[in-house]
């Protein structure tokens, strides 16, 4: 047991350290983010001037705005070309004779990559802070459980990536496979806009997918919006996604490695 | 014969046949992987139907941004699609700069009776490309019908698209290039700015501070490339402005392939 951690451990700190020896995308990150966060506040700084907007006022949708800022930084930061680029190159093949779990060894390194983000994140947060001075969270539990659905982020946003890096088996390239994740990604987690700005009939569509507790459900924790039911409720829908996609990604494991192509036979 | 050619005798009509030649070529290879080829150009269309499905639902809250309504905001975000999109097409390869300088792999063209920002240019086609062009124009169309422009503006949304596309892959150029000197793989300079862009000028400019507006017009005029020519069309900025599209396009072209050919000056192959 302790020797299956130690092996995972592993995986995540050279995934880690391979993130941190390219020390421009630390700079590049933030200032991507920064710039989408700004325009962020710009605009909605302008919208709310007059008023709240479907329940959101200028004083909560400034922390809205940066906890949306903190799990894109962390999931879009995190290191999804380098298993994707696993099964394109055919190194699948080596790893398959090793006595290790692809996936589980998979899911360390992303997990180490996405901890890579967190000076990226500690920098433009403290920065936000200063600059927008966002309310605190609504209460000391509130701000607790933000951060426990902040922590499930993390295994969540690997079940996903896994399972649609998993297309590489059929496709031959990732990229468009990337796109097509991070834009459902972005507008249905609430990034872009909260969901309370959608009609009804797509909040529903958004809440059957696990994307809403990228962004959602950290920002409705934190602002109050629900009790601590509520909160409760919410952190065991994003838990049982992220166990549904584990195991969901075993089954569809098992069908695509059939189909594994290695260059030169 | 194309190979005693020296680089005086490169005429225009040389250059442009390489370049098509080229671009065919590479059009056929990707025809050769179909299900890649709909999955990116999905990609590039799922981008903008939800940039779309956003304008919609706040619209449905809001009745304008910063004076901007919905229909010229469309166009704002559809012209930006267009001119993204067709650098995909036609200079994605641009992007692998980068590589290419670090990889020496720029020695080879440098050989050749081609130039060597139109041969790397041509060594890729985003396939996304398709889907964002196709998409990015039903937007300006849905935009400026709903906008209330007649048919006499269409020449004006013609030249808008036509500037736009050469201002975009000229500053896509611009910012490859920048490789040439900071060494390394990827094309920072201009992901961030294409990225920047995608989230600052799909938006109206009034929202920014002056200092935005400014370096987004007279420094790297990317507000040219679609607010300028949407504002001028929808009357949010005078007439005379429009003047400033193809200017700025020329400009950028030229400034381009003047740091293109300093990078050229500057590389050294690699290995040294």
């Amino acid at each position: 047991m302790t020797s299956a951690f130690a092996v995972d451990r592993a995986f995540a700190a050279i995934a880690f350290k391979r993130r941190l020896a390219y020390k421009a995308q630390w700079v590049v990150a933030l200032v991507l983010g920064g710039g989408a966060m700004l325009v962020s506040m710009a605009m909605w700084r302008e919208l709310l001037a007059g008023g709240a907007l479907s329940g959101y006022d200028w004083d909560s949708m400034r922390a809205y705005i940066i906890i949306g800022f903190v799990t894109a930084t962390v999931v879009f930061g995190a290191a999804d070309w380098q298993v994707a680029d696993r099964i394109l190159d055919g190194h699948i093949a080596v790893d398959l004779t090793k006595p290790v779990d692809f996936q589980r060894a998979r899911a360390a390194e992303y997990i180490g990559s996405m901890v890579s983000t967190v000076p990226t994140v500690l920098v433009g947060v403290l920065g936000a802070w200063l600059l927008f001075d966002p309310p605190g969270p609504a209460t000391p539990l509130a701000g607790l459980l933000t951060a426990v659905s902040f922590v499930l982020v993390f295994p969540l946003a690997f079940g996903l990536t896994y399972l649609t890096v998993l297309v590489c088996f059929w496709t031959k390239r990732y990229l468009g496979v990337m796109w097509l994740r991070e834009a459902l990604l972005g507008f249905f987690s609430g990034m872009v806009i909260p969901l309370a700005f959608m009609p009804s009939w797509l909040q529903a569509v958004a809440w059957a997918l696990p994307f809403p507790h990228f962004t959602t459900t950290p920002a409705a924790i934190y602002l109050g919006r629900v009790d601590t039911a509520g909160a409760l409720g919410l952190l065991a829908a994003e838990a049982a996604w992220t166990l549904g996609l584990w195991f969901g990604a075993r089954i569809v494991f098992n069908h695509a490695v059939k189909k594994v192509t290695v260059h030169g036979g | 014969m194309a190979d005693t050619l020296t680089p005086d005798r490169l005429t225009a009509r040389h250059v442009g046949a390489v370049y098509r030649r080229a671009l065919l070529a590479q059009i056929r290879a990707i025809t050769e992987y179909p299900g890649d080829f709909w999955v990116m150009a999905s990609a590039g269309v799922m981008w903008n139907v939800l940039q779309f499905a956003f304008l919609t639902v706040l619209f449905a809250a809001v009745p304008e941004v910063a004076g901007w309504r919905y229909h010229e905001m469309l166009m704002l975000s559809g012209l930006l699609t267009v001119a993204a999109g067709s650098t995909a097409i036609l200079c994605d390869g641009i992007w692998s700069t980068g590589q290419m300088v670090l990889k020496g792999e720029i020695d080879y063209r440098m050989t050749r009776p081609a130039p060597v920002v139109v041969q790397v240019a041509t060594t890729h086609i985003g396939m996304q490309g398709f889907g964002e062009v196709g998409f990015g124009l039903v937007m300006v169309a849905y935009g400026w019908i709903g906008a209330g422009l007649g048919p006499a503006s269409l020449p004006l949304v013609l030249l808008g698209i036509v500037c736009a596309v050469v201002i975009e892959c000229a500053l896509i150029t611009l910012f490859c290039a920048v490789n040439f000197w900071i060494k390394g793989p990827m094309s920072n300079f201009a992901f961030v700015m294409l990225d920047l862009q995608h989230h600052a000028m799909t938006m109206p400019l009034g929202l920014f501070p002056i200092g935005v507006k400014v370096v987004t017009m007279f420094v790297v005029p990317v507000a040219f490339v679609n607010f300028v020519p949407v504002a001028a069309l929808s009357g949010h900025l005078a007439p005379w402005w429009v003047i400033g599209m193809p200017v700025a396009a020329a400009a950028s072209v030229l400034a381009a392939l003047g740091v293109y050919r300093l990078g050229l000056r500057s590389y050294d192959s690699s290995g040294h």
